[in-house]
C-alpha cells in the first residue's frame, strides 16, 4: 500500500511538474507540415537519421514509388510517403498524373494514447508540450506500440525499448529548431509555437482555395478539427483524403473508449465471484 | 502547362513528343501498337484508386510473443481458481482441515500460486528490457490497463502465496492464512478480468469495437480453464459437484460472451474479418467447437472418470485456443488498413 501510494504520488508530482513547466515557461511547440511545398527529397529522413544518430532499417527496394522507407518505426522518425497516382489533382491540368509527398511524423497527440497507456510512465508530457519516451525508464513492453491511433511508436527488437519522434527534445532544450525542419529545402515542415503555425496553416490554406486548388485542409490542427486527439501538436496540410497518405480518417485515443471495458470488468469479476458462490452454495443445498 | 514539353495522352511506345520533335529514325516506320500512357494501371485503378497507401498497415502489430497469451491462459485460471478457493472457505464445513471441500480450497489457492507466479515469469519474460520489471511499479496510472494489471498482479500472488503456506496452521498465522485466502479472492476476480480490459484498451479496431463483451469472455474463459484442470486432477463427489456448476457457468458463458465479440467487431464487415477468414478464423472456430464438446461432454449423464477426464482436457484446449486466437487477430486486424479506415468512416 505504501509503494502504491508513493508511486501515485511521485506520478502526480511528475505530471503537475511538466504543467507547470508548459504554462510559465515555455510556449508549446510542434510542426506544420504543409504536403503542398514537399517535393520528396528525403532531406528530412536524413537529417533525423543523422541528428539523432539512428541505425539503418535495411537497404531494400520495395517498389512503391520512391518510398523505401515504407512507414515509421523505432529507428524511423521521419517517413515520406510518395503518392503516385494517374489524376490531376485541383488547380493542375497535367496529363492524368500527379504526385502527392507527405512528410510524415509523431503527432504528439494532446491526448497521446501512447502516453496514457505506458505503465511506467517512462513517456513524458515535456515543457514543449511534446511526448517522450524516456530511453532509461522504458523496459519495453510494448503496450504503447498498439495504442497509437497512427501506428507510430514501435519497439526495436534488438534493443528492447519503445522509440519513436523526440521532436528533437534535445535540440529544444538549446533554442535550436528540430532537425528535420532546419532541413527542409522547401519549408514544407514548419517548426514553432502551436499558436503560430496554426495561424500560418490557416493562411495558407485560404490561399490555395484562392489559386483553385480547394481539396487542401488542416489535418489535426485543433481540438474541433479532430476531436478523438484533441488536436495534434504536428499537424499537417492535406491534398486528399487522409487514407491516401495512410493517416486515420478519424482517429480516437484508446483511452477514451476504455471506460465501457472496466465497466463490464466490474461486471464481470462481480460474476466470477457469484458464480463461484453460487456453485458452492448449490453444492451445499444438493448435500 | 509546360508550353514546350506536351505530355501525349496516347503514346507508342516511343516517347516522343511530336510537338518539338520528328519522328525520321531508322525504325519510325516500325509498326507499334498505340495505348493509353499509363497501360500498366489496371482500369479499376485508374478510375478508382484505392484509398489505402499500397496496401501498407496503418497500425503497429503487437510485438508481444506467445508469452502474452500464454499468460492469459494461467493468470486467468490462477484468478479463477483463487476466487472459487475464497468461495469455498465462506460456503462450507468452517475451517476443518480434515473436511474435503476445505482440500479443494487448498488446492484453489495453490493453483492460484502457481498460475500467477508463472503468468509474472511470463510477463518479464516477454519484456525488452526484463531487469527493468519494477519499473511498472514506479507510477500508479489508472488510464494504463497494463499499469493496472500490474497492481493486480502485485495484489494477487502474494496473497495467494500467503495463504497456500498458513491457511491450515494453528493460531494466529491460520487466522492470517483464512484472510488472505479472501484477499486473494478479490485479487484473483481482477486478474482474470483485467486482461480483457488490456486487450480492448488497445487501438485496434476489432477489440474496440469488441471492447464492452472482452472481460466477460476473459473472466468465463478463466472459469472454464480452472474448472477443467480441477477436473483433470481432482476427485471427491462434493469438489466434483462444485467444479461441475462453475464450469459448466463458465463454458455457457465462454460460448455466448465469444459470439457477442465476433457479432459486436462484425458491425462493419471488414472489422470483423479475422473472425471468418484465414487462420485466425480457423483458431477462433475452433475453440468455440472445443468448448462446446467439452461443454456437452460435462453435462452427459455419464459421469465416469474418463467423460470428466476428456471434458477438462477440451475445456482447457478450447480457452487456450481462444487465448491466442486473440492474440492472432490482434495482429491480423492491425495489418489491415482498411479495418481502421472502414471504421472511423462508420461512426
Amino acid at each position: 500500500m505504501e509503494a502504491l501510494l508513493s508511486a501515485a504520488q511521485a506520478h502526480s508530482l511528475e505530471t503537475r511538474a511538466a504543467r507547470d513547466d508548459t504554462r510559465n515557461t515555455s510556449a508549446r511547440k510542434g510542426f506544420f507540415t504543409d504536403t503542398t511545398l514537399c517535393i520528396g527529397c528525403k532531406a528530412c529522413e536524413v537529417a533525423c537519421k543523422q541528428w539523432n544518430q539512428l541505425p539503418d532499417d535495411g537497404f531494400r527496394f520495395t517498389a512503391m514509388s520512391y518510398d523505401n522507407t515504407v512507414a515509421l518505426g523505432a529507428s524511423t522518425w521521419r517517413h515520406v510517403s510518395f503518392i503516385e497516382r494517374p489524376l490531376d489533382l485541383g488547380g493542375q491540368e497535367a496529363g492524368g498524373f500527379s504526385w502527392l509527398f507527405n512528410s510524415d511524423v509523431c503527432k504528439h497527440c494532446a491526448r497521446a494514447g501512447c502516453l496514457e497507456s505506458c505503465p511506467t510512465g517512462a513517456i513524458i508530457r515535456t515543457e514543449f508540450d511534446t511526448v517522450y519516451v524516456q530511453p532509461d525508464v522504458c523496459n519495453g513492453c510494448g503496450y504503447c506500440v498498439i495504442n497509437c491511433p497512427f501506428g507510430v511508436i514501435d519497439r526495436r527488437p534488438d534493443d528492447g525499448r519503445a522509440w519513436k519522434c523526440t521532436l528533437c527534445y534535445d535540440r529544444l532544450k538549446e533554442n535550436m529548431e528540430p532537425a528535420c525542419a532546419k532541413a527542409c529545402p522547401t519549408d514544407s515542415i514548419k517548426f514553432g509555437d502551436l499558436e503560430d503555425l496554426r495561424r500560418v496553416a490557416r493562411k495558407r490554406v485560404a490561399q490555395l482555395h484562392d489559386r483553385g486548388m480547394t481539396e487542401a485542409y488542416l489535418y489535426g490542427v485543433d481540438s474541433a478539427n479532430q476531436p478523438g486527439t484533441e488536436g495534434l501538436n504536428a499537424f499537417f496540410l492535406l491534398a486528399d483524403k487522409p487514407e491516401v497518405y495512410n493517416l486515420p480518417p478519424d482517429p480516437v485515443v484508446p483511452t477514451k473508449k476504455v471506460k465501457d471495458a472496466w465497466i463490464s470488468f466490474a461486471f464481470a469479476a462481480a460474476g466470477l465471484a457469484i458464480a463461484a458462490l453460487g456453485s458452492v452454495f448449490a453444492e451445499r443445498s444438493v448435500r | 502547362m509546360d508550353p514546350v514539353r506536351t505530355v501525349p495522352l496516347e503514346s507508342d511506345g516511343r516517347d516522343i513528343d511530336t510537338a518539338v520533335a520528328v519522328l525520321s529514325g531508322e525504325a519510325s516506320g516500325q509498326l507499334a501498337e498505340t495505348h493509353a500512357q499509363l497501360a500498366g494501371i489496371p482500369e479499376a485503378f485508374r478510375k478508382n484508386p484505392p484509398a489505402t497507401y499500397y496496401g501498407q498497415p496503418l497500425l503497429k502489430q503487437s510485438v508481444w510473443s506467445i508469452d502474452i497469451p500464454l499468460y492469459y491462459f494461467t493468470g486467468g485460471a490462477a484468478g479463477a481458481a483463487m476466487v472459487l478457493g475464497a468461495a469455498i472457505q465462506a460456503g462450507s464445513c468452517g475451517a476443518r482441515a480434515d473436511c474435503d471441500l476445505r482440500r479443494l480450497s487448498v488446492t484453489c489457492h495453490w493453483m492460484g500460486i502457481v498460475g500467477s507466479t508463472m503468468g509474472a515469469a511470463f510477463l518479464i519474460h516477454d519484456l525488452g528490457r526484463p531487469a527493468r520489471f519494477l519499473h511498472m511499479m514506479r507510477v500508479f496510472r489508472p488510464t494504463s490497463p497494463m499499469n493496472m494489471g500490474a497492481w493486480i498482479l502485485a495484489g494477487a500472488a502474494p496473497t495467494a502465496i500467503v495463504t497456500g503456506l498458513f491457511i491450515n496452521r494453528p493460531g494466529v498465522l491460520g487466522w492470517i492464512g483464512e484472510a488472505a485466502g479472501y484477499a486473494s479472492g478479490f485479487w484473483g476476480a481482477g486478474l482474470s478480468c483485467y486482461t480483457g480490459v488490456l486487450v480492448a484498451g488497445s487501438a485496434i479496431p476489432v477489440w474496440q469495437e469488441a471492447r464492452r463483451w472482452m472481460p466477460v469472455l476473459f473472466a468465463a474463459s478463466a472459469a472454464t480453464t480452472a474448472a477443467s484442470i480441477l477436473d483433470l486432477f481432482y476427485e471427491g463427489r462434493e469438489a466434483r459437484r462444485i467444479t461441475r456448476v462453475f464450469g459448466t457457468v463458465g463454458r455457457c458463458i465462454e460460448l455466448a460472451a465469444g459470439g457477442r465479440v465476433e457479432q459486436s467487431a462484425s458491425r462493419v464487415r471488414r472489422v470483423g474479418r479475422p473472425f471468418r477468414r484465414g487462420a485466425t478464423g480457423v483458431l477462433w472456430k475452433a475453440a468455440g467447437v472445443l468448448t462446446a464438446a467439452s461443454l456437452v461432454l460435462s453435462l452427459l449423464p455419464d459421469r465416469s472418470r474418463r467423460t470428466q477426464r476428456i471434458a477438462g482436457v477440451l475445456g482447457a484446449a478450447g480457452s487456450l485456443a481462444m487465448r491466442f486466437a486473440v492474440h492472432y487477430i490482434t495482429n491480423a486486424s492491425a495489418r489491415d488498413p482498411r479495418a481502421s479506415f472502414d471504421l472511423q468512416r462508420s461512426a
